[in-house]
């Protein structure tokens, strides 16, 4: 018995994109190895990224010589405490503080001289020595940071040690309150970053992969005498490899909620709207790459060529107002930039779409360049 | 007695539980030339890389001149004995490095000393005409000299064995026979013996002996001329008025017969021709014959009926196709002109793919393009199907300008790509629905059509099975299938049979047949397999671009016997000697053929052999045997370059 919708014919141009999208579908749904790879990405990477990662200082060594041993300078060893810092030695020589740094075993080396009880009871100044391994220079200038702010912390408590009051100091007492994120939680921020990663990559990767794969086997010869026209041949690539990645989005996102039980204020249809919209206008650039590459391994690492400056570019990491002006530039460029804007947006501060308009419409805008530019690019290479 | 050159004993070499060699015999005995000879993925490749060492094996031997060849240690003492060319144009070379540059690399690597090599060097450069172009980077030489570079470098260490996987695939004609002559010259000069691979049949006469693989498998193995014996049978051509009734007819007495041009093929189980002649008149009856020729079998016939024997699958008539829809493109009237060519010319940067090459094909019609790799067949056919476009000349496809009217072209041909067309992680039913939706084959519609293409291509039982899992021959009905599907009155075949086995070949040409003459639905196929060419109502041989002759296969051939003569095979003790000089006196033609000498002569088959008897005694030479015969497709094919050669150089002398 046939069922009574089959009897239904579409008009050709619809029944070719059925079609050939049903085809891209089954053919990725028989390639085990992808789909392991699409379900990991989506899920597994970002658990890890979102459990792994975090941009607090955790556990940096710190190596102490105290040379005053007394109430004071231990009360100050004691605010170096877990998580930020763990004590790695407390030495009787200062010379293997230094050993120790270049070694590479601590991080951190914090020199407490002799008279350091005896001038702050005079309520004279006094100081204290703090090395720190910059190699790495964002850890670095955090365990700095850290330690600064330690250090400040017990001159001012000191300093008011025998004050009646806090308030009969002149100082600026700053109380911060952080919105969207009250916690700081880089469990949430992260892995939203990282999902908008992967969809970037396998926007590009998957039609790119799908066209090369066609190119390899030489069934796209078959295609082009065919009556298809050079748009009837990408558009149900492109279609295909959107649904698949907004239900890789739909499976990251039951896990931002249930595992990491992050918030999503706005709209999630509005966010579904969005991704649709970035996935099909960024496909664009895997089009173009499959136009200039022969084989899947060479997709690989174009993707990884493209991705990066995408991924710099964003402004996840380095806010577009902390970049030299050349670069800002091409920052505004960066459909990412826009799609992150906007997704955060939506996650966590629960906008609507009458405030991120503008950032889709230019998201928009800049993702139809980057597809036409793909779509030239093959029709340009069929002559 | 010295011991052989080679012996493997029931080797069997399995990838996963794929079976690729499944317990080989072999044996080449001191300067012997055996050919291996099978479609691709008979085990060829897996079975000479096994003994030239370079790939481990599972179960059984291999001994070299008396060492076992079992481990790596043991197979790099054995080394130094093998020479060792693997399939593929130049695989063996380096593309940027000159010929030179890549015979030193090689000696080096072999670690040849320096004086023995210069004298080599020299020699095999010389052997092989190569000298003239020793500065000259690999990747610019044409397909027969990689090959013959690629046997240099093989030579230079002075191997006693020489394992050679398809040397001759893809290259030209011309090339081809130059290749071999020196690798016979080779043989007999330094008693070298050679396990050669080939994907061509009719190649077989040119080995000592020959094993024929199929499926991991020797089939049969032997001398060319006591294989043709297993089959007493009798190869009858017959041409009547009405083909298509006569093979009708002759397949309930004789299931393996076949349309071949505008000829019908029987094979009749007897020697005796007088015989045979008379039992395919009587099947025939009433049916007025026009033409009845007599022939011995060919080695494709053994094979055929070996194979046959235990696959037990005997041609079918393909029923008709079903009325068409009303959609579907209008036929054209049998004899119509489906397509033209007029004057086509392609270039890419300096290089001329196509130089206005011309034909016209009439509705109905097998048309061949005959050509080896790069002489531009492909190219021709990209033109015709608009994927490429002309740099000057015309084309008409049914009926329609091929320079502005693509798409339209498009929805009334059918196409079959070299590189199979088919999608491998898709089964035969989603193959060929994808390919009706593509054609804008309604889903009405593909109920009366899509049983009719399983019938046609044999495939109805099969039709829930991934392609990945089909064997070769079947795709190729699958991608032909695929082709069909929006009943298109003009068929372009590219490469279609390549690498498949010689039944799975005939098969396909039956259906190929029989939809040319029952639905008249005309045929631009290419091939370079020279015994192909004769399945086809009407050939073009095409040759470094350019069409070099067109006409029928037979008239072809009658042309040539016109022009030269019929072909004598000469036997003697020493071939090499012999053919030069017979070719110093009256047979300029005269060439080696594995061990025996074959010249064309135009007189009386008795004066002919006493010329030949009289040339090769004066000089102490013996002639145990001559036998006559027509010219192959090869001849015509090498005869007419040659020509065409001869002619270009009278040209182009003041």
């Amino acid at each position: 018995m046939t069922p009574p919708w089959s009897r239904l014919e579409l008009p050709p141009f619809l029944e070719r994109l059925r079609v050939l999208t049903v085809k891209e579908l089954l053919q990725l749904g028989r390639d085990v190895g992808l789909i392991a790879f699409i379900a990991y990405a989506f899920t597994g990477d970002i658990y890890v990224a979102g459990s792994g990662m975090q941009m607090q200082l955790r556990n940096a060594t710190i190596a102490i010589y105290d040379g005053d041993d007394s109430a004071a300078s231990r009360e100050l060893i004691g605010r170096f405490h877990p998580p930020e810092f763990r004590i790695q030695a407390l030495l009787s020589d200062a010379q293997d503080g230094l050993r120790l740094l270049d070694q590479g075993r601590t991080m951190i080396m914090l020199d407490i001289p002799s008279q350091f009880e005896r001038d702050l009871s005079a309520r004279q100044q006094t100081a204290v020595q703090l090395q720190v391994d910059a190699s790495n220079s964002v850890i670095g200038t955090w365990a700095a940071a850290y330690a600064t702010q330690i250090a400040a912390t017990f001159g001012t408590d000191h300093a008011m040690g025998g004050m009646p009051t806090e308030a009969a100091m002149p100082i600026i007492a700053s109380h911060h309150r952080i919105w969207f994120n009250p916690n700081s939680m880089d469990e949430w921020f992260v892995p939203i970053i990282e999902m908008m990663n992967i969809v970037t990559m396998l926007s590009i990767m998957l039609p790119a992969a799908a066209m090369v794969r066609e190119k390899e086997r030489g069934t796209i010869e078959q295609l082009l005498v065919s009556p298809l026209t050079p748009i009837q041949i990408m558009l149900p690539k492109v279609l295909a490899m959107a649904l698949v990645i907004l239900l890789g989005i739909t499976s990251s996102i039951v896990m931002l909620r249930y595992v990491f039980a992050a918030p999503i204020r706005g709209s999630l249809p509005l966010f579904y709207a969005v991704s649709l919209v970035y996935v099909i206008t960024t496909s664009g650039l895997g089009l173009a790459i499959a136009t200039l590459v022969n084989n899947l391994a060479q997709v690989g690492m174009a993707v990884i060529l493209a991705l990066a400056p995408i991924m710099l570019l964003s402004g996840t990491w380095v806010p577009a107002e902390g970049m030299p002006p050349g670069i800002r530039w091409l920052m505004y460029i960066s459909p990412l930039h826009y799609y992150v804007e906007i997704t955060l947006g939506i996650f966590l501060r629960g906008t609507g779409l009458d405030m991120l308009w503008n950032h889709l419409l230019i998201m928009t805008l800049l993702g139809l360049v980057m597809f036409t530019i793909g779509l030239l690019r093959f029709r340009a290479q069929l002559r | 007695m010295t011991a052989a050159a080679l012996v493997v004993k029931q080797l069997v070499k399995r990838y996963g539980n794929l079976t690729a060699v499944a317990g080989v015999d072999l044996e080449i005995h001191p300067g012997e030339l055996m050919g291996l000879i099978g479609p691709d993925g008979a085990g060829k490749s897996s079975l000479m890389k096994a003994i030239a060492g370079v790939m481990s094996y599972d179960q059984g031997s291999i001994h070299i001149r008396g060492h076992s060849v079992s481990t790596e240690r043991e197979a790099e003492v054995v080394k130094p004995m093998v020479g060792f060319m693997p399939q593929g144009l130049g695989q063996n070379l380096y593309p940027d490095l000159s010929i030179e540059e890549n015979i030193d690399f090689v000696a080096n690597l072999r670690l040849v000393p320096a004086e023995a090599m210069a004298q080599r060097k020299e020699r095999l450069l010389r052997m092989t005409r190569l000298d003239a172009f020793t500065k000259r980077p690999m990747k610019n030489l044409s397909g027969g000299m990689k090959q013959k570079l690629g046997l240099i470098c093989t030579l230079l260490h002075e191997p006693a064995l020489i394992i050679l996987d398809e040397p001759t695939t893809g290259v030209d004609p011309v090339s081809r026979r130059d290749f071999w002559t020196i690798l016979s010259e080779l043989l007999v000069q330094r008693g070298i013996s050679a396990l050669v691979s080939s994907a061509y049949l009719d190649e077989a006469s040119r080995f000592d002996r020959v094993a024929l693989m199929h499926q991991g498998a020797i089939l049969v193995q032997g001398k060319p001329q006591e294989l043709l014996q297993l089959v007493p049978a009798t190869v009858v051509h017959v041409r009547l008025a009405d083909q298509m009734a006569g093979l009708a007819q002759l397949r309930t007495h004789f299931p393996k017969t076949l349309g071949f041009g505008e000829w019908i093929r029987i094979l009749v189980p007897t020697a005796d021709r007088q015989q045979a002649s008379e039992r395919v008149r009587q099947i025939l009856g009433e049916l007025p014959c026009q033409e009845l020729l007599c022939e011995a079998p060919e080695l494709e016939d053994v094979v055929v009926e070996r194979l046959s024997a235990d696959q037990h699958e005997t041609a079918a008539t393909i029923p008709r196709a079903p009325p068409r829809h009303h959609a579907a493109p209008a036929p054209l009237a049998r004899g119509a002109l489906a397509i033209e060519a007029q004057a086509l010319s392609k270039t890419f940067g300096a290089f001329r793919a196509v130089d206005h090459v011309s034909f016209r094909i009439p509705q109905g019609e097998i048309f061949g393009l005959l050509g080896a790799n790069g002489a531009g067949k492909t190219t021709v056919i990209k033109m015709l199907t608009g994927i490429l476009r002309p740099n000057s000349g015309d084309g008409q496809v049914a009926g329609v300008d091929m320079s502005h009217s693509g798409p339209m072209i498009r929805q009334r041909i059918g196409y079959m790509s070299q590189s199979f067309s088919l999608y491998f992680d898709l089964t035969v039913e989603e193959n060929l629905k994808l390919y009706a939706a593509i054609y804008g084959v309604s889903r009405h519609e593909q109920r009366s059509r899509l049983p009719w293409i399983l019938a046609v291509t044999e495939l109805t039982a099969r039709r829930s099975a991934l392609v990945a899992t089909l064997p070769m021959g079947v795709r190729q009905r699958l991608a032909l299938g695929c082709a069909l599907i929006h009943a298109p009155p003009i068929l372009f075949l590219d490469e279609p049979t390549s690498g498949v086995d010689p039944l799975g070949r005939r098969r396909f040409w039956d259906i190929l047949f029989q939809l040319a003459r029952q639905e008249g639905v005309a045929m631009l196929i290419t091939t370079h397999y020279m015994t192909e060419a004769e399945y086809c109502d009407h050939l073009a041989l095409m040759h470094a671009g350019a069409v070099i002759a067109d006409d029928s296969p037979l008239g072809m051939k009658q042309t040539l016997v016109a022009r030269l003569g019929h072909v004598f095979e000469v036997e003697t003790q020493d071939p090499y000697r012999a053919q030069q000089l017979l070719q110093q006196s009256d047979f300029p033609h005269a060439h080696l053929h594995g061990r025996r000498v074959r010249l064309f002569s135009q007189d009386e088959t008795a004066i002919v052999e006493r010329r030949i008897m009289a040339r090769l005694a004066s000089q102490g030479l013996g002639v145990p045997g001559i036998s006559r015969s027509i010219p192959t497709m090869e001849d015509v094919f090498i005869e007419n370059v040659l020509e065409m050669e001869r002619r270009g150089r009278m040209a182009a002398a003041p």
